[in-house]
């Protein structure tokens, strides 16, 4: 799989199609994101596995829209698997970034790989590598589902009391790109102080992430507490399936009903 | 959102009212007051007595 994407990526620089490739790259027993220029420094490439397959994935997304505004005349190269093509289009979508202006390498993931992310579409559009295999169930929304009120209330609550207020959440999240973030706004949760106001900390985001959320995982990674974050978001992208038949990020020209005013619009869902 | 961190969505109301429509404000406002007072105190609030004792 590795090779195809070298291979790929060597082609794209050496036709001056892209100013650079964006991936993983494994130096000094490390694998970290890299921008590459040439093809020779390709040989460091790597695809976020660094013990196993998909443990060192980082927020590529977010590094390209830096790039992108760095280099506003430039075409870049990205690898990318189901979750950041997910979280390129929506990011197309929410003029953050210029689809003419990146071309994508995309990687479809193993099934071990999709059963632990749970999430709805393991695999890019266009994948040159790695066979497309079918999403998995939800069951840690489920699992969440069938308890009655009081054991998820006694859930979240456990849970949120938890979290530090490092924001790591939202630094890595690749959807989050505002220059105001209302997780800092003292109006809606207090500002400097700890213990964080729970729940509204962690609901707060929840919306903002309503129509966004393409269920990458890299928050609760990144979580040092380790709050199941994802399953939160994942049930707000449920919402928005059931209420309206949107799901961030999967269909690459598809508007958020969020973003229409007007009568809501029909149900697709079930 | 709410009902899947346990809190009972009824406890969240949003409406549209304009400015001039205060009969409707006073309206809505009695009949969330009159909803609430039914569902009981917020699990949250008890939650902060507790810590706070
Ligand atoms: S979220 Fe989906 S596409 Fe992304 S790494 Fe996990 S299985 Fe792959
Ligand atoms: S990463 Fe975890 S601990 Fe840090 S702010 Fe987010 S929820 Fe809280």
């Amino acid at each position: 799989m590795i090779e195809i994407v070298r291979q790929k990526a060597g082609e794209l620089l050496n036709q001056g199609k892209i100013k650079g490739f964006i991936a993983p790259s494994r130096e000094n027993g490390h694998v970290a994101p890299r921008l590459f220029t040439r093809v020779e420094e390709l040989s460091t490439l790597n695809l976020g596995d660094s013990s196993s397959e998909g443990d060192a994935r980082y927020p590529l997304d977010k590094i390209l829209i830096t790039l992108h505004r760095k280099y506003p005349d430039d075409c870049f190269g990205i690898l990318v698997r189901g979750c950041d093509q997910r979280g390129l289009y929506t990011l197309y979508r929410l003029n953050q970034l210029n689809p003419d202006r990146v071309i994508e390498v995309g990687i479809a993931c193993s099934p071990g790989l999709a059963k632990a992310c749970e999430c709805l579409k393991p695999f890019p559009d266009d994948a040159v590598a790695g066979d497309p295999v079918a999403p998995e169930g939800q069951k840690a929304v489920e699992m969440v589902e069938d308890m009655d009120m009081a054991g998820r209330f006694e859930f979240w609550m456990d849970q949120f009391s938890k979290c530090v207020k490092c924001y790591g959440c939202r630094d890595i999240c690749p959807m989050c790109f505002c220059n105001e973030c209302s997780l800092e706004c003292k109006d809606l949760v207090s500002k400097g102080d700890l213990p964080v106001d729970i729940p509204v900390f962690h609901l707060v985001r929840a919306m903002h992430m309503a129509d966004r959320c393409i269920d990458c995982g890299l928050c609760e990674e990144a979580c040092p507490s380790d709050i199941p974050l994802r399953t939160l978001y994942k049930k707000t992208g449920r919402i928005m399936d059931e209420e309206f038949g949107f799901t961030s990020g999967i269909n690459k020209h598809e508007k958020s009903p969020l973003s229409i005013m007007g009568p809501a619009p029909d149900k697709k869902g079930p | 959102m709410l009902g899947f961190c346990g809190i009972e969505a009824e406890r969240l109301r949003a409406r549209w009212v304009s400015s001039a429509e205060a009969p409707e404000f006073v309206e809505e406002v009695n009949d969330f007051i009159s909803a609430l007072k039914q569902i009981g105190p917020s699990p949250l609030k008890k939650n902060t007595a507790q810590n706070v004792a």
